[in-house]
This record gives structure tokens, C-alpha cells and sequence, in this order.
């Protein structure tokens, strides 16, 4: 009988998964999906406050290897400021479930944050991973740039070089900072998606 | 099995997080969690030649390495070389992946040992001595279901140009590792895709077998890695639609058939029909309790059905006699009906166990398996000819003593009554009976078993119903004279299922085989005859002096053997098999030879057999031109062959070689053959 209870739990549980499973992929040219969500501050960020801005999505891990090779280069950081100092948002979002690889509390992300020398303007906490799988975000880092009329602009990479060797951001293009120079120059984001590349993002089972 | 181990991963999670283990607190250890050997095929490779090299890989428990194509998260293997000037290394080739989903996130992975290979060429202009250092940097990554680490393997290995001589144990090793890699499938695809849907399809012939469908991408971006995929076969083509990502042109990938053999296709953009409702077949199961129940439901249906087929009916109107027989006062019909119930579903059980245990041990089987081998069939054709000549009354059973005793109580000879209508209804279970069975054999085993009780309890379903219903059994007709002619009536069902049961032993071992059949079925029906004779005598011992006859008959069952394969898959126009060595010497006779390559799965292949090369005239036109035809199946992946088919066609199947006289090299036909093209050269030969 409990064989029995087991199975049928399992089954229930893959049930559970395949309903719960990700919404498609955000299309490019189509609307962002809003989201609210707390910060590491404690303070609630909401998407739709940033209309008229261009938003920068970062999904973040910082026990990947992916992530690490980004901060510990200092290329992530130097992203995030030549962002930010344009005037867009960065929105860096850990989607890692309690009990996961990178989870992180407030305080926690506050250390890393402040540790990485880094620049968001917010570290968003996504424990139930809402915001990850209503944006399909399947690794980290995976980046995601919305513009000021809330239409997504590029979803994939960072950049074009999918090692973990530092030695490779030298010479890789940085789809991210190419796609906001574009749209500040109001032209088409000539590379719009991308295959993401890293660690998957550890969502809740 | 993913979604099962999945599922209970996840269980297994939420429980640990309950009562607050640290899932996650440990961190990876220090040092490859890929073992990573490089082996090279020959040490001695000659000039001009290739040579495959294996990246032997065993992961660490719990670690996973990728596919070329990861899936929705991690990166594929990179090799960086470092050869000598003239060698080049083509592309790293990976074997058939697995399936693992961690939280809806779909990774194409290793978790056992592996071996990617890759091919280097040797320079025609390589002195024999030279030596030839080769080095190679791999960057992959490895991980566990929490985990990410990429590693990097530095490896090399010295070649000496010599002779090219492969030791004998490394080519089984390396044919292992090829089997596993996919084979090219010789045929196209196509897809087309609408708006989120995906639908691809792949010619693949309609009796090849496919147990576990799955395609794999190599392109990305086409397709939603963690969307189910639902596979349906409908006549010569697999169709499969799942999540719709983007159209990316022409999408390479390998269709899977089971846990360890795929095909390598592409398919191009075209128009791609559904197919028609209920042709689903393999690709996802996810085993929920609802496939177990309606399987249970389906096999006590399909069992209820089996009570009117011939080879059942009959015992259980004898049974059905003796029940009404109980209504007149003899017996218990309850417990007569229960140890009835009881003798169905055990035997069922048992051959239930059988086949579960077949299938743990790695053997093909399926329901009716025990039909696969002509001893039993010819055991059941005894049996059926005793029981149809016991119906027409030549002659009556005695039980021994102690089934007698037993039998006074009723329950005994009723539960023998039971086994003996479903160790017989076994032939009988036709199509309605697949889909309950076909779910048995991928429910886990517990539920499989279920469903082979189910298939007892539906056969013995009429009888409980009668046995616990007075009304019923009230209803039955009062016993009589007419008894006896009904039983004479039901044996011609019986003496049909002999018939039916010949006819299969004949299929399976030949016109001697069924000879052998029908003897010893003659001689245990002298031997019964003489049985009745002597007990309308009322002889003493009635059995004695026909025992050693029915023994000798049952010894038929110990001879008679299948038929030799070669007889059933008569080839075309006296071909034979190919073999390397029979080329030669046909080469050395100087017959022009034409040599096939085919396999069960190729489509394009059966198409030209079809078509073209079984054709009465390009018969004729080979046989006039004295063209010896050598036929080389493929369907297993045989190394020999395969390593022949290497090195005169790296697509694989279908291959067409025609060695015209004296020619040391083969003329490569296209894949698509014509009847005029094989004609012609036959022609052409001849004359020369």
C-alpha cells in the first residue's frame, strides 16, 4: 500500500509540475509581463513603475560558475553601470528556490551585492521562482531587455562566448550592451535572441 | 521512467526541506567528476587513414556530463587540438543522450559512462615511423541535479604511422561505442510549425520497431525542449508534435527509439499532416494511477470478451453445465465458482510474473510470448485435440483419487477447470486485448500484475455472477439428455482452435514441424480412441495400454523445433547474405556483383526493394546477366558491416555497390534506385 501511496503521489507531483510548467517565452515585440516582487531592501519593485525607462532583466546565481566568470571579471558590474549611467533600470532577479544553489536572503544578497562591487538598481528576491518561469528564464545569467513602452527587446546571452573562461570576454560581443546602443540610437536590435548560456536557474520542484 | 524519477526527486525534496536536512549544504569536491580517458582505435595508423579516437567518460554518481546539445540549460563539449602538420580532427560525435527534467527544465545528458569519438586523418605523405603527437583540451560540463561545474581535460596520446592494425579488444570496445552512437536514417523530415505547435514527421517504416519515440534537436531554437512530446506512428511515417520555439530552416536532430538507439535526421520546412486521432503510440508516459486503472478496467473487459472466444467457450460451458448441475442440489456453486475465479486469475498472475520477469531480464516479449515457441504449441495442440475429442465423447475423464476427493467438494476440479481456460485463452487475446496489455509492460510492475488479474477476473466474471446470483443460476437450463448433445456441438469450436493452433506451429517450424504436429495429435487420438473403447467395455486399468502411446506423442514436443530463419526471409532472386570474404570471391569468379545494404527501419530502402531490385524484370535482367546479388541487413547496427559501410558511404543506409567485372573498385548507385538503371548496368556487364 505504500508502494501504492508513493506512485500515486509521484504522479500527482509531475502533474503538479507540468500545470505549474513556464508560460512561452517572452516573443520579442511583445509586451513584458509585469511583475512585483520584494527587494533585498525589503521594498516592493513593480515593472510597471519603470515605464518610459528601458529595464534590464538579469538572472542571477552566484554560486553558477557562469555568474561567477561575469562578477568576478568585473564584466557584469561594468554592464550594469554603462546601463544604468544611460538611464536604463537593472533588475537583477535570483530565481533560486530555498534549499537550492544560490538562494540567498535579503541580507545575504546585500553582502553579495555589496561584496561584487555591483550596480542594480534593484536585487530582486523570486524565491517561488514567479517572475523566472513567467519570463521562461531557463539559466543564469540570462538577460532580458524591455523598453520604455514595455515591449521586450532581447531575451538570450550575455555575450557570444558560451565557456566559463574568463579569458573569453575579451573579443566577445556583449549582446547587452550592443542591444541598448542600438536602441538608444533608436535603430532595430539587430541581435534580438539568443541562446542563452550557463547554469539552469534552480527553481522550486 | 524520467517523469517517475522526477517526480519522486521531487517528493524526496519536499520531504527533505519538511524536516529541514540540508539539501544543498554540501559543496562539489575537488577534481573531475568526469573520468576522462583518451583511447585511439589502432596506436599504428597507416598513411592516408583514419583513426577514431574515444573520449571514455564515466561520470561521478549523481553527475551528469551533456549531448551536443544540452537542452535549455548548459553547454556542449568543445575539443581543442593540438596535431601534428597534416592530421585533422572532424567533429566530436556523441552518442543517443537521456532525458532529464529538474524542475521543468529539460537537459540532454549522460549519467552512465559514455564515449564521445572523434576521427583524425592521417596525411597519404606520413612515413611509415613517424610519430605523431596528439593533444586535445576538452572544456564540458558536468553537474548534479543542484550542481554546475565546468571542467577542462587535458589529454593526449602519441600515434606511430605504421600499418593500421586494430587489436582485437579494442575494436569491441569501439564497436560498442559506435553502436551507441546514432545511425543515419537515410531519410528526410519535415515539420511545420503553427504558431506554438510543432509538428514533425519522419518517414520511418510501419513494422520497424520503436519502443520509447523521442527527437532529440542538434539545431537549437526550433523546438520547446521541456514540452512534452507526443509521438503517434501512422503507417510508414512517426509523428511527432510538441512546443513550437521558431522556424529556424532546416533542423538536424536524432529520433530516438529506445534508451540507446536513435537515428540522425534533418527535416526541412514543408507541410506535415496530423496523425489521425488514437494512432498515439510511445513518446511520453507519464504513469499516473489513471493509466493503471483504465488499464485494469480494459483487461477485465478484454477477459469478459475472451469467454465467448472458441478456444474458452467451451470449458466454460462445461463448467456453466456442472453449475446448473449445483442448482439441482449437488456442490456449493459459490465456493465452485470462487476456486473457478481462483484458478483463472493465479495462472494469469503467474504468467503475468513471467513476462514481468522476462522483462526485467532485458527480453523482448510480449503477451502470448509463451506462443513464441512451437513446444508449446504443440502442447496446446495435444491438448486442445485431448479436450475436443473428450467433448465429442470418445472418450471420459477419470480423475485420479485425490483429484476425485477434491473434486467432490467441487472446488478442486473447478479451480483445474480455471487454470485450464486461461492457460488456453492465451492465443485468443487478440487487438482488443494490445492496448491493456501494451500498458502492462510499461506500468510499473505492481500495476502490471494488476492488470494481468484484471484479465482473470474479467474470464472468470460470468462464472462469480452465476455462482453468487441464485436468480441467475435458476435461469440456467434444468440438465438433461440435451447436455450431452450441446457438448457434442461445442466440440467443433475446439476441433477449429486445433486447427488455428496447426496452422500457427506450421508459421512457426515449418511443413515438417506441423507434420510432426499432426502425427503426434493422430497418434494421442488413437490412443484416446483405444481409451474409450476399453472403457465402453468397462475394462480394468482403461488407461494402461494407451499411456505409452499419449507419452510417445508428448514426446513429439520435445523435437519439434522453429524453422530455420533463412527459410522465412527467402531473399530476393538468390541473393545471399554479405560478407566481405564472399564478395571476393565472387570478385576473383569474375561475376559482376551487386551488393545491397538495407535495414528494417530505412524506409528508402524498402521503398527501392519494393519498387525496383524485387521487380520481376530487374530479377530477370540480374539471373541473364549472371549478376550474384549480396544482401547486407543493417537493422542491428553489425559493426562488420557498418565499418564496411563507413568506409564506402558515411550516410549509412541505403547503399548500393555494383562491382562490375574485374573492377577492384565499387560504382556507388544513388539512393534512389531505378528499375532501368540496374537493367542497364546488368546489360552493360553482360556484355563486357
Amino acid at each position: 500500500m505504500t508502494k501504492w501511496s508513493w506512485a500515486a503521489a509521484a504522479a500527482v507531483a509531475v502533474a503538479g509540475a507540468t500545470v505549474a510548467a513556464p508560460a512561452a517565452e517572452p516573443e520579442i515585440g511583445a509586451a513584458a509581463t509585469n511583475f512585483r516582487a520584494y527587494d533585498m531592501n525589503g521594498e516592493v519593485v513593480e515593472l510597471r513603475d519603470f515605464r518610459g525607462k528601458t529595464v534590464v532583466l538579469e538572472w542571477n546565481n552566484p554560486g553558477c560558475p557562469f555568474v561567477q566568470k561575469h562578477y568576478n571579471s568585473g564584466n557584469m558590474q561594468r554592464t550594469q553601470r554603462a546601463a544604468t549611467q544611460q538611464g536604463a533600470v537593472w533588475l537583477t532577479i535570483n530565481s533560486g528556490a530555498p534549499g537550492l544553489q544560490g538562494h540567498m536572503n535579503g541580507e545575504q544578497a546585500q553582502a553579495f551585492v555589496e561584496g561584487a562591487n555591483a550596480a542594480p538598481t534593484h536585487y530582486l528576491l523570486d524565491p517561488n521562482g514567479v517572475i523566472g518561469r513567467g519570463y521562461d528564464a531557463r539559466t543564469t545569467p540570462q538577460m532580458v531587455i524591455i523598453d520604455g513602452e514595455g515591449r521586450v527587446r532581447y531575451n538570450g546571452a550575455i555575450d557570444d562566448k558560451p565557456t566559463s573562461n574568463v579569458a573569453d570576454i575579451e573579443g566577445a560581443r556583449n549582446h547587452v550592451v550592443e542591444a541598448l546602443s542600438e536602441m538608444r540610437d533608436g535603430r532595430p536590435v539587430s541581435i534580438a535572441e539568443t541562446r542563452p548560456y550557463g547554469c539552469s536557474v534552480k527553481y522550486a520542484s | 521512467m524520467i517523469g517517475l524519477r522526477f517526480g519522486l526527486m521531487t517528493l524526496l525534496l519536499a520531504v527533505l526541506a519538511l524536516t529541514g536536512l540540508p539539501v544543498a549544504a554540501q559543496t562539489p569536491g575537488a577534481g573531475p567528476h568526469i573520468r576522462m580517458e583518451l583511447i585511439p582505435e589502432t596506436s599504428r595508423p597507416a598513411p592516408g587513414q583514419e583513426v577514431t579516437l574515444a573520449f571514455a567518460s564515466v561520470p561521478e554518481e549523481g553527475w551528469h556530463g551533456y549531448w551536443q546539445n544540452p537542452g535549455d540549460a548548459g553547454i556542449p563539449t568543445a575539443a581543442s587540438w593540438t596535431l601534428p602538420d597534416g592530421v585533422t580532427a572532424g567533429d566530436l560525435r556523441f552518442p543517443v543522450p537521456e532525458r532529464l527534467m529538474i524542475a521543468g527544465i529539460m537537459n540532454y545528458v549522460y549519467e552512465g559512462p559514455y564515449a564521445l569519438l572523434a576521427t583524425l586523418r592521417v596525411p597519404e605523405n606520413a612515413a611509415p615511423g613517424m610519430r605523431l603527437p596528439v593533444a586535445v583540451k576538452l572544456d564540458y560540463l558536468v553537474c548534479t541535479l543542484e550542481f554546475c561545474v565546468p571542467e577542462s581535460a587535458e589529454l593526449a596520446t602519441e600515434l606511430t604511422v605504421g600499418d593500421g592494425a586494430v587489436p582485437g579488444d579494442r575494436r569491441a570496445r569501439f564497436d560498442e561505442w559506435r553502436a551507441a552512437l546514432p545511425r543515419p536514417l537515410g531519410a528526410q523530415g519535415s515539420y511545420q510549425v503553427n504558431g506554438d505547435a510543432f509538428r514533425l514527421e519522419i518517414p520511418y517504416p510501419a513494422d520497424a520497431e520503436a519502443e520509447d519515440p523521442y527527437f532529440f534537436p542538434i539545431t537549437d531554437g526550433a523546438i520547446d525542449y521541456s514540452a512534452p512530446q507526443m509521438v503517434a506512428r501512422d503507417g510508414d511515417r512517426l509523428v511527432i508534435e510538441t512546443g513550437a520555439r521558431g522556424a529556424p530552416g532546416a533542423i538536424e536532430g536524432v529520433l530516438a527509439i529506445d534508451e540507446h538507439r536513435g537515428f540522425v535526421l534533418t527535416a526541412g520546412p514543408g507541410n506535415v499532416a496530423p496523425a489521425p486521432a488514437g494512432a498515439a503510440a510511445g513518446g511520453e508516459r507519464p504513469f499516473a494511477w489513471q493509466t493503471a486503472l483504465l488499464a485494469f478496467l480494459g483487461a477485465v473487459l478484454g477477459g469478459l470478451i475472451l469467454n465467448i472466444m472458441p478456444c474458452v467457450f467451451p470449458i466454460l460451458s462445461l463448467k456453466a453445465l456442472s453449475l446448473a448441475k449445483a442448482n439441482a442440489g449437488e456442490g456449493n456453486p459459490r465456493r465452485e465458482a470462487l476456486a473457478y475465479a481462483a484458478g483463472v486469475i493465479l495462472v494469469c498472475l503467474v504468467l503475468g510474473g513471467v513476462l514481468l520477469g522476462l522483462r526485467a531480464a532485458g527480453a523482448s516479449a510480449g503477451w502470448g510470448f509463451q506462443l513464441m515457441d512451437p513446444r508449446v504449441i504443440l502442447l496446446l495442440l495435444l491438448l486442445v485435440v485431448a479436450i475436443a475429442l473428450n467433448l465429442a465423447g470418445l472418450f471420459e475423464v477419470a480423475a485420479p483419487g485425490f483429484v476425485n476427493r477434491a473434486a467432490t467438494h467441487g472446488t478442486g476440479s473447478s479451480f483445474a477447470t480455471g487454470a485450464l481456460a486461461a492457460f488456453v485463452a492465451t492465443p485468443c487475446t487478440g487487438p482488443f486485448m494490445g492496448a491493456a496489455l501494451g500498458a502492462a509492460l510499461v506500468l510499473p510492475w505492481a500495476a502490471a500484475l494488476a492488470v494481468f488479474g484484471g484479465l482473470g477476473l474479467g474470464i472468470a466474471l460470468p462464472f462469480l455472477l452465476l455462482g453468487f446470483v441464485p436468480a441467475l443460476r435458476r435461469r440456467l437450463p434444468k440438465p438433461g439428455p440435451w447436455m450431452g448433445t450441446l457438448r457434442r456441438i461445442l466440440s467443433i469450436p475446439m476441433f477449429l482452435t486445433a486447427l488455428a493452433l496447426a496452422w500457427v506451429l506450421g508459421r512457426q517450424a515449418g511443413v515438417d514441424g506441423m507434420t510432426l504436429g499432426l502425427s503426434a495429435a493422430l497418434l494421442a487420438a488413437l490412443a484416446l480412441w483405444w481409451v474409450g473403447r476399453r472403457q465402453q467395455r468397462g475394462a480394468r486399468r482403461q488407461w494402461a495400454p494407451a499411456l505409452p502411446l499419449l507419452l510417445l506423442s508428448l514426446a513429439a514436443v520435445a523435437v519439434v523445433r522453429p524453422a530455420p530463419v533463412e527459410a522465412e526471409q527467402a531473399l530476393a532472386s538468390g541473393a545471399e547474405p554479405f560478407s566481405e570474404e564472399r564478395l571476393e570471391e565472387l570478385q576473383r569468379e569474375g561475376r559482376p556483383v551487386f551488393a545491397y545494404f538495407t535495414a528494417d527501419w530505412c524506409l528508402t530502402c524498402k521503398v527501392n526493394e519494393k519498387t525496383v531490385i524485387e521487380t520481376q524484370g530487374v530479377r530477370d535482367a540480374l539471373a541473364a546477366a549472371d549478376v550474384a546479388v549480396l544482401v547486407g541487413d543493417w537493422t542491428d547496427g553489425d559493426p562488420v558491416l557498418g565499418r564496411f559501410i563507413e568506409r564506402h558511404n558515411r550516410a549509412g543506409v541505403p547503399l548500393y555497390l555494383w562491382y562490375a567485372p574485374g573492377a577492384d573498385e565499387a560504382h556507388v548507385l544513388p539512393q534512389l534506385l531505378t528499375q532501368a538503371m540496374l537493367r542497364d548496368l546488368a546489360a552493360r556487364d553482360a556484355a563486357s
